[in-house]
C-alpha cells in the first residue's frame, strides 16, 4: 500500500519522514513534549515518571549510525524486520528536572528560554529555571482544587503570565511577576467540564480554552469578550496559526478542524471516517484518548497523533499529516517502540498483552516553522523526525 | 563562767556512762539511741509517747502541732493523696524495688487484733475431748464412752463416705434398675435402667411387747398423758423417765425404728396460764396472747362434720390441744412413710412391725433364694370360694375400659351404628352433607381428626340456583376498576410495559378484564377450563389491584408530573422483556450542539458573550481594559469578587440604555453572520463600536455612591404616606 510508503506518496514533498534520533530514559509514557522557544534546539519531555528531561534530539556522533539505509523511516507494514536491525541513534539527555510529584502532563517554555513551566497531576503549576533546575515559584495557592493541570502556556507581555487548565474546569491565570502574590490573577470558571488545551494568541491578548464540553472559549482581554464555539465532542487540542486567524481544533469526534477565528466556521475537516475529499485518509480515529495535533511545516501540513497503534506491529504507533490546504493524507509515519521493546507486558490474564504505542503528543520545531517534529507517546520513547 | 554542756556533748559521752563497767574493747552503743536503759533523765521534749506496735502517739499540740494529721493518720504532710497513676507500661510493677505491702493488720484495732489472735488459739477438737469437757451436756451424757469412742460420725461411718457412700444409701454395689418416678404412671413403661445405689436396708428393731393386746391393737386413741405429744404411739406404754435414754441404744448408738419408731413431734404447748412470749414455738399462725375461750369454731359452713365432733370431743381441759388422728392416718403417718404406702389385700395397712413379704430388699430375696421359707404348697384342687364376679368392673382394675376408652376405640361412625343396631337411617341430612369439600377439609385440619365424613356438598333445594345465576353472581363479583384507569393500564400495556409478560394467557386475560372495564368489550371472556370459580375470581381481584396503579392522576398531582412517553414500536413485540418500561425523554437539544453535529460551524454555533478580564490581566497582557470593565471598580487582589458583583450587575440587565443585550448581540450577529459570511464579524464589530460609542454616558458608574441610596432624597409626602399612620399613633 503506498499510503505507507512514504517515500512513494508524494514523494517530492519534503515532509520530514526520518527518523533523526530517539530520546530515550523515560520510565513511563511520555505526556507531552515540545521544543524551546526559538530556535528549538531542545526538546523538553515530560513524562508519567514525574520527571521532565530536556534533550539535545541531535545524535552527538551523527555518522556512526545514521549512515544505515535511506528507508530508515520505517515501513511497518512491508518491512517490519527491519526496525530492531537499525536502531535510530539516541539523542543526548542534558538535564533531567524531578520536583513533581505526579505525572508531567504539560509543558511551556517562555520565549527567553530561561524558565519553563510545567503542570500534572499534582495540582500546582511549577516555574523552573532551566539552568539550575529547580522550581522558582509552584502556583498552588487557591489552585486548581481539584484534578490534574492538563495543560499550562505562557502568556502576556514577557510571559509574565502563567495560564494553566484542568479538570477542575477552571482556567487560571497566574502572575509570574508579582512575587508576593500567590493568588491567581484570574479564574475562568465558565467551562462546564475539564479543560484539556490551552492557547494563547500571539499578539492579540486572547486565551483559547478547549473543554471536554466541547466548547472552546475564546477569552478576548481587550475586547472582553468570550466566544464560545460549540463542537460536537470534546476537545483535545489546540493549535493556533501564527497569524492568530485560525486554529486547529482537535476533539473527540475522530476530527480535526481548522477553524476561522473570526467567524467560527469551519475551513477544513482533517481526519475522520472520510472527509470532503473522499480520499483514502478514513483510518484516523480519535475517540477516547487526547491526542495532540498541530500544525508544522510552516503550516503546511497538519501532524497529529494516533491513539490506535498499527494493526499488528505489536508496538508501533503511527503520527498522521495531512496537507493543511486540501486536506489529502500527506503521510502515515510508524513510530517503533523503542530499545525497550524487549519487555513484555503481561496482563492480568496471564497473556502477553500487545503493545500499544498511543502517540499522544506532538511538537513541531520553531513553533511549526522549522524542519524537524517530535512524537511522544506510550512507549516512553520521543521519537524525532527530520528530514532526509 | 560555767554553762551548760549541750545536750549533744552529753548523749556522747553517755555510752561511757551506761556500761562503766567495761574495762576491755568498746561497749556496745546502746540498744536503741532513744530508750534510756539506765533510767537517766531524758528531757520532756524528747520523751515521745508510743503504742504497743512503735508507732508515735500523742502529738499534735503538745509536739508541735501540723504534724498531728501526718503522722497519725495519713501518708504524707500534704494529707491523704490518692495513689497516682503510674503506667505498668513504662514502669512494671516487678521493677519498683518494694512495694509497700499492707496488712490486714495495718486496718485492726485493738479488738480486731485480739480477734485475731484468738482464731489462731490451737485446741483439740471436741470429738476428742471426751474427759472432763463440759463442752456439751450430750457429750457429758454420754459419760464414758466420750473416751472411747469419738461423738459424731464414727470411723466407719467416715470411711463409708469416704468410699463414696451416702446417708440415706444402702451398702453395697450399685443397682441397675429402672428410675422410680412416681409421676409417671404405668402405661408409659420405661425401658432405660440406671445405676443406682442399692436401697437403705433399715435396722430393725424389735419393740417390745409388754401388754397383753393383740397384735396390731392401738390401744384407745386419745386421753394421753399431760406433757406427752398426743398420737404418740409409745404414750402408751413407755416410761417418762427413760425418755431421754431410749433415743440410744446400749452403746449409744441411736436406734433405727421400723414404723414403730417415735417420730418426736413438737407438742403443741398452747393456752397455758403463764406461757408467753417466750414459749412461742415458732408457729405463726398462733397467738400466744390469744385470749378468749380455746374453742375452735368451725370455720367452714358443712364442712366435715365428724371433725368438728371428734375435736368437741376431746378434753378441753388438756393443756396440748388434742388432735383428732384416725387410726389409719395415724399409723399411715407414722409407719409406713419410708416403705412406702402398700395396703394389705382388705385395703387396710399391715400391722406394726409386719412388713410386707413382697418387699424385694436384699435380705428377703436372699432368703427365699435359699429356699428356707418356701410359699405354702398350695392343695391340689383346692378352689377359692371368692372368685370374682366377671361383670363386677372392679374387680379386675387392669382390664378394666372405661366407656369413653371404648368409645375412641371404636371405628364406627353413627351410620354404621345405626345398621348394627338395625336401626332405620334418619331422615335428615349431616352438616357434612352440606358443606363443601374445602370446608370440610378444613374441619379435620383443626379439629386434627382425619375420619370426618365426606363432604358432599349438596345444595338445598330451597338454595338452589341456575348456572347462570352462579355466573351472574360470580361475575358481580368481579372488582369493578374506572374506566380511566383502566384505558390508561391499557394503554400502559400497549407501550410494552404490560404486566404477566411471561405469561401469554394470563395477560390475554388481563386485557380482557381491563377491556371489559373500559367498556370496550360487552362481557367477560369465558373462564378458562383449568381454573376454579374462586381461582378465576382471585385473578380477577389481583388484576384490579395491578391496573389500579395506573389511575390517572387527576387535579393538582397531575399538574405536576408529566406523563413519560413510551415507544409505540415495541407493542407487538410480545416476548421482548428486556424492554425498559420507560425511557426519559431526550434531553432539549443545544441547537448549537446540533448544529456542530451536523456540521454547520459559523454563526450556529457560536455565541458571544460578555467577559470581564481583570485589570492586572489587561496589563499583563498590555491591552487597555475594555470598556465595560471599569478602571476604578477594579482591585487587583479583591478584583475576582467585585468582577462577580459586576457581572452580576451587568446580568440584571444594566447596560445602558442605548447599547444591545448579550442576547440582542448574539441575535445581531447571527442575522449578520448569515448574511455576511466572513464580513459579518466586521460588520458586528461595527455595530458593537457603534454601541459602545453609545454607551458610555450610561455605562460610566461610579459605584462610589449608589444613586438609590444617596440620591435626592425623597420629598416628605412619600414618607408620610408610607409611615403616616404609624406617627400618627405616636
Amino acid at each position: 500500500m503506498d499510503v505507507y510508503d512514504n517515500n512513494t506518496f508524494n514523494g517530492n514533498d519534503d515532509f520530514p519522514r526520518k527518523i533523526l534520533s530517539q530520546l530515550l530514559g523515560s520510565n513511563g509514557p511520555v505526556h507531552a513534549v515540545t521544543y524551546s522557544a526559538s530556535p528549538g534546539t531542545y526538546i523538553l519531555t515530560g513524562s508519567a515518571d514525574r520527571s521532565i528531561r530536556l534533550y539535545n534530539p541531535i545524535p552527538a556522533s551523527p555518522s556512526s549510525s545514521t549512515t544505515t539505509t535511506t528507508t530508515l523511516s520505517t515501513s511497518f507494514i512491508t518491512k517490519p524486520s527491519q526496525a530492531p536491525s537499525t536502531t535510530p541513534p539516541q539523542g543526548r539527555l542534558i538535564q533531567t528536572y524531578t520536583s513533581h510529584g505526579y505525572e508531567v502532563l504539560s509543558l511551556s517554555v517562555s520565549s527567553s528560554n530561561a524558565t519553563f513551566a510545567s503542570s500534572g497531576g499534582d495540582r500546582a503549576v511549577f516555574l523552573w529555571d532551566v539552568s539550575t533546575a529547580t522550581t522558582i515559584r509552584r502556583f498552588s495557592n487557591q489552585g486548581h482544587t481539584t484534578g490534574r493541570i492538563n495543560s499550562v502556556i505562557f502568556a502576556g507581555v514577557d510571559d509574565s503570565l502563567l495560564i494553566s487548565g484542568g479538570h477542575d474546569t477552571t482556567v487560571r491565570i497566574w502572575d509570574v511577576r508579582s512575587q508576593s502574590s500567590s493568588r491567581p490573577v484570574q479564574v475562568l470558571g465558565d467551562a462546564k467540564d475539564g479543560i484539556t488545551s490551552l492557547a494563547v494568541s500571539p499578539g492579540g491578548a486572547e486565551v483559547l480554552a478547549g473543554s471536554v464540553d466541547g466548547r472552546v472559549r475564546t477569552y478576548d482581554v481587550r475586547m472582553g469578550r468570550l466566544v464560545t464555539d460549540v463542537f460536537p465532542g470534546a476537545v483535545t487540542s489546540l493549535c493556533l496559526a501564527r497569524d492568530g486567524k485560525t486554529v486547529l481544533v482537535g476533539s473527540l469526534d475522530s476530527k480535526i478542524r481548522l477553524m476561522d477565528r473570526s467567524n467560527g466556521q469551519c475551513l477544513r475537516t482533517y481526519g475522520g471516517d472520510g472527509n470532503a475529499n473522499g480520499d483514502a485518509a478514513g483510518g484516523w480515529t480519535n475517540k477516547e484518548i487526547r491526542v495532540q495535533s498541530v500544525l508544522g511545516g510552516g503550516e503546511r501540513w497538519v501532524v497529529a497523533g494516533d491513539e490506535n497503534g498499527a494493526e499488528n506491529s505489536n508496538g508501533e504507533g503511527r503520527v498522521w499529516a495531512w496537507d493543511l490546504l486540501t486536506g489529502k493524507l500527506v503521510a502515515k509515519l510508524g513510530v517503533p517502540w523503542g530499545p525497550g521493546g524487549g519487555k513484555v507486558v503481561v496482563g492480568r490474564d496471564g497473556k502477553e498483552k500487545e503493545r500499544k504505542n498511543v502517540v499522544s503528543c506532538v511538537a513541531w520545531k520553531d513553533g511549526g516553522f522549522g524542519n524537524q517534529f517530535c512524537v511522544g507517546g506510550t512507549s516512553g520513547v520521543v521519537t524525532v523526525y527530520g528530514e532526509a | 563562767m560555767s554553762y551548760k554542756r549541750s545536750r549533744a556533748t552529753f548523749e556522747a559521752d553517755l555510752t561511757a556512762q551506761q556500761s562503766p563497767y567495761v574495762f576491755f574493747g568498746t561497749p556496745l552503743p546502746p540498744r536503741d539511741p532513744e530508750v534510756r536503759d539506765d533510767g537517766s533523765y531524758v528531757p520532756i521534749w524528747k520523751q515521745e509517747v508510743r503504742d504497743e506496735r512503735g508507732r508515735k502517739r500523742l502529738h499534735g499540740a503538745f509536739t508541735g502541732g501540723f504534724s498531728a494529721g501526718y503522722f497519725n493518720t495519713v501518708g504524707s504532710k500534704e494529707g491523704w493523696t490518692p495513689s497516682t497513676f503510674v503506667s505498668s507500661r513504662t514502669n512494671r510493677h516487678k521493677d519498683t524495688p518494694k512495694a509497700v505491702q499492707q496488712r490486714p493488720e495495718d486496718f485492726m484495732d485493738e479488738e480486731d487484733l485480739a480477734d485475731a489472735e484468738e482464731a489462731k488459739k490451737i485446741q483439740t477438737n471436741a470429738a476428742f475431748a471426751g474427759l472432763g469437757s463440759t463442752a456439751n451436756d450430750a457429750t457429758r451424757a454420754s459419760g464414758l464412752m466420750g473416751l472411747f469412742r469419738p461423738q459424731g460420725e464414727t470411723m466407719g461411718v467416715k470411711l463409708l463416705k469416704k468410699m463414696g457412700w451416702r446417708e440415706g444409701q444402702g451398702i453395697g454395689p450399685k443397682v441397675r434398675r429402672k428410675a422410680r418416678l412416681e409421676l409417671q404412671n404405668d402405661a408409659t413403661a420405661q425401658t432405660e435402667t440406671f445405676l443406682f445405689a442399692p436401697e437403705n436396708v433399715p435396722m430393725i428393731a424389735f419393740v417390745k411387747k409388754t401388754d397383753r393386746k393383740g397384735l396390731g391393737y392401738a390401744g384407745e386413741s386419745g386421753l394421753t398423758p399431760i406433757g406427752r405429744s398426743a398420737g404418740s404411739k409409745k404414750g402408751s406404754h413407755g416410761d417418762t423417765d427413760d425418755e431421754d435414754e431410749d433415743d440410744y441404744g446400749a452403746l449409744g448408738r441411736p436406734k433405727l425404728t421400723i414404723g414403730g419408731g417415735r417420730k418426736k413431734e413438737t407438742s403443741q404447748i398452747r393456752g397455758g396460764i403463764g406461757i408467753g412470749i417466750l414459749n412461742d414455738t415458732g408457729s405463726d399462725d398462733e397467738d400466744p396472747y390469744e385470749v378468749g375461750p380455746k374453742i375452735s369454731y368451725n370455720r367452714v359452713i358443712g364442712g366435715d362434720k365428724k371433725k368438728k365432733k371428734a375435736t368437741i370431743a376431746a378434753n378441753p381441759t388438756l393443756q396440748a390441744k388434742p388432735k383428732f388422728i384416725t387410726k389409719k392416718a395415724a399409723s399411715s403417718i407414722l409407719g409406713k412413710v419410708g416403705l412406702g404406702v402398700r395396703k394389705c389385700h382388705d385395703g387396710r395397712l399391715p400391722l406394726d412391725g409386719f412388713v410386707f413379704g413382697k418387699e424385694s430388699d436384699a435380705l428377703t430375696t436372699e432368703i427365699n433364694s435359699e429356699g428356707k421359707y418356701p410359699p405354702p404348697q398350695i392343695p391340689p384342687g383346692w378352689v377359692s370360694s371368692r372368685t370374682p364376679k366377671p361383670e363386677s368392673a372392679g374387680g379386675s382394675p387392669a382390664n378394666y375400659v372405661s366407656t369413653a376408652d371404648v368409645a375412641k376405640a371404636s371405628t364406627l361412625d353413627p351410620k354404621a351404628r345405626a345398621a348394627l343396631l338395625g336401626e332405620k337411617q334418619l331422615p335428615g341430612k349431616s352438616v357434612f352433607d352440606f358443606i363443601s369439600p374445602a370446608s370440610r377439609d378444613r374441619l379435620a385440619a383443626v379439629t386434627g381428626r382425619s375420619d370426618l365424613p365426606q363432604a358432599l356438598g349438596e345444595v338445598p333445594a330451597a338454595y338452589a340456583r341456575s348456572e347462570a345465576e352462579k355466573q351472574q353472581e360470580l361475575l358481580d363479583r368481579v372488582p369493578k376498576l374506572d374506566k380511566e384507569t383502566a384505558i390508561a393500564a391499557i394503554s400502559r400495556g400497549i407501550g410494552g410495559g404490560a404486566p404477566y409478560a411471561e405469561d401469554e394467557e394470563k395477560r390475554a386475560r388481563y386485557r380482557g378484564y381491563l377491556e371489559v372495564q373500559a367498556g370496550f368489550r360487552p362481557q367477560l371472556p369465558p373462564k378458562p377450563a383449568k381454573l376454579t370459580d374462586e381461582e378465576w375470581l382471585r385473578e380477577f381481584h389481583e388484576f384490579f389491584n395491578c391496573a389500579r396503579i395506573f389511575k390517572p392522576m387527576t387535579g393538582f398531582m397531575a399538574s405536576r408530573f408529566t406523563t413519560s412517553s413510551s415507544t409505540k414500536s415495541s407493542a407487538s413485540t410480545t416476548g421482548d422483556t428486556k424492554e425498559v418500561v420507560s425511557r426519559p425523554p431526550p434531553k432539549p437539544e443545544d441547537p448549537a450542539e446540533e448544529a456542530a453535529r451536523l456540521g454547520m460551524f459559523g454563526t450556529m454555533t457560536r455565541s458571544v458573550t460578555d467577559f470581564y478580564p481583570t485589570r492586572l490581566l489587561c496589563k499583563r497582557f498590555g491591552v487597555k481594559p475594555p470598556a465595560h470593565v471599569q478602571p476604578d471598580n477594579y482591585d487587583a487582589t479583591s478584583g475576582k469578587k467585585k468582577d462577580d458583583v459586576w457581572s452580576q450587575f451587568q446580568s440584571y440587565g444594566y447596560q445602558g440604555g442605548g447599547g444591545p443585550g448579550t442576547v440582542e448581540r448574539e441575535l445581531l450577529g447571527l442575522e449578520f453572520g448569515s448574511t455576511g459570511g466572513g464580513g459579518g464579524s466586521t460588520a458586528m464589530a461595527d455595530l458593537e463600536r457603534g454601541g459602545e460609542a453609545q454607551k458610555p454616558a450610561a455605562v460610566v458608574l461610579d459605584t462610589s455612591r449608589n444613586e438609590a441610596l444617596e440620591g435626592k432624597r425623597p420629598g416628605d409626602e412619600v414618607f408620610k404616606a408610607i409611615f403616616g399612620d404609624s406617627d400618627d399613633d405616636e
